[in-house]
């Protein structure tokens, strides 16, 4: 007996050894909820200030870079205003402007890990919510996946478990966008039917059908096409038209779906 | 020399962390070659500490990192399995005896001796790590890339960090 008490003693390291390295493995593989993920994040507000400072710190960086992007994208507003006007769009511009656009700034950002998050200073208390579309002057970001009450964590295109509809600008072709890891710059259209007429540098922009994202955003354009696997759909190599690892502002669409279609999606799903 | 003081290893733990979230986590060389440097505070940790103590610095060390990184057990885990072999790893590459102190370095131990040491943990932890972080991928040639890469920058900005403390007669 008391040899085994002097060997539990004298060994106890490694007791604590499996101890630790069980509650890490735990942590590790345990935490799939979605909220306990945005708590351990930089969702949470310990490690949201810490981020937001050093975001604070290296904006002022890149307002020379930043002044660009916006004088460039007013340019861009100013002339849809012009053609709006003459065109007599003007019915549409109404709608598009009654549509809830937050700004917010990223103050984490991650490319090089397998499956990445953002996180925005925006939360809860800013009207931002689960399931909103992101994004950017350029394109497509991501959709928010959990919002705290200041922060919101983003899941981006750049993670494996995103899945955002897109279509070939132009036809009613439509698939997934999906990212499989590895190249930060490239993800793949999945689901596109076969008979599609696409080529190389066509642009790919969303389909707005679940009004997580309005229509017509810009996703990316082709770099190359295949046929996949199952020999029924086509496999498409995406360009991303959004340089994930330089995001400064992003726009969260907070257009609430409309009532009457979820309705019906609840309809449906019954 | 007696062994560190608990609020310098505080420090080392703090400084060592900001560097690793605010800077190191960002680089991203190819996408995916990412330095580990916070493991320095694991690779000197000297002779005179329990085999208890290393486990717990290395587990909190890891943790805060996971808290700041939105791994959640990723680092604790793969600093504990290197807080488990450091001891014995310091012992295989340095002879002492029981009331001498060993301080990991370049100057205690010699510059080639250091190295070798050093690299083996890097190489340790770097592969728990990877392993760890791409359970439900499987693409081993990556997974190799992202080990033997990453642990070259890490090692390489140790041999950095090395220098400095030495030159600067830091930890003496």
């Amino acid at each position: 007996m008391r040899s085994l008490l002097d060997f539990i003693v004298r060994h106890s390291y490694v007791f604590l050894f499996i101890l630790l390295e069980t509650l890490s493995l735990v942590l590790l593989f345990g935490f799939n909820d979605r909220q306990r993920l945005a708590f351990m994040t930089s969702a949470n507000s310990v490690s949201g200030t810490l981020f937001e400072w050093r975001s604070g710190v290296n904006s002022y960086f890149n307002l020379r870079r930043d002044n660009a992007a916006l004088l460039e994208e007013n340019v861009r507003l100013h002339n849809m205003l012009y053609e709006l006007t003459d065109s007599q769009k003007v019915e549409t511009a109404r709608a598009l402007s009654s549509q809830g656009v937050i700004a917010a700034r990223v103050i984490d950002n991650s490319v090089r890990r397998d499956d990445n998050y953002i996180t925005i200073d925006k939360g809860s208390r800013d009207g931002i919510a689960q399931g909103m579309g992101v994004f950017s002057p350029d394109g497509v970001v991501g959709v928010v996946m959990a919002a705290a009450r200041r922060y919101s964590l983003v899941m981006p295109v750049l993670n494996g478990n995103t899945s955002i509809s897109s279509k070939i600008k132009g036809t009613d072709n439509f698939g997934f966008l999906e990212w499989t890891g590895g190249d930060p710059y490239k993800a793949h259209l999945r689901d596109v039917p076969y008979h599609s007429d696409v080529k190389e540098g066509d642009t790919i922009v969303t389909t707005g059908f679940s009004s997580v994202f309005p229509e017509n955003i810009p996703v990316g354009t082709v770099a190359s096409v295949e046929r996949s696997s199952n020999g029924y759909t086509l496999k498409i190599r995406v360009n991303l038209a959004v340089d994930m690892s330089n995001l400064g502002w992003v726009y969260v669409n907070s257009r609430t779906i409309d009532p009457e279609v979820e309705e019906l999606y609840e309809h449906i799903n019954r | 020399m007696e062994g560190v003081s608990f609020m310098r290893r505080l420090g080392t733990l703090v400084v060592l962390s900001l560097l690793q979230v605010l800077f190191l986590n960002r680089i991203a060389l190819f996408g995916y070659v990412t330095p580990l440097l916070y493991i320095w505070m694991i690779v000197r940790f000297d002779s005179s500490m329990s085999r208890v103590s290393v486990l717990l610095w290395s587990f909190f060390l890891g943790l805060t990192i996971d808290i700041f990184s939105g791994t959640p057990g990723l680092n604790a885990a793969s600093s504990l399995l290197l807080a488990m072999f450091q001891p014995g790893l310091l012992k295989l590459f340095v002879q002492f005896d029981r009331h001498e102190t060993v301080v990991p370095s370049s100057l205690t131990m010699g510059g080639r001796q250091f190295a070798g040491y050093a690299l083996l943990l890097v190489s340790l932890h770097h592969t728990a790590y990877f392993i760890l972080r791409s359970i439900p991928l499987c693409d081993w040639s990556v997974l190799v890339l992202k080990i033997i890469f990453s642990a070259l920058l890490t090692f390489i900005f140790m041999l950095v960090m090395e220098s400095v403390s030495a030159s600067s007669g830091f930890k003496h």
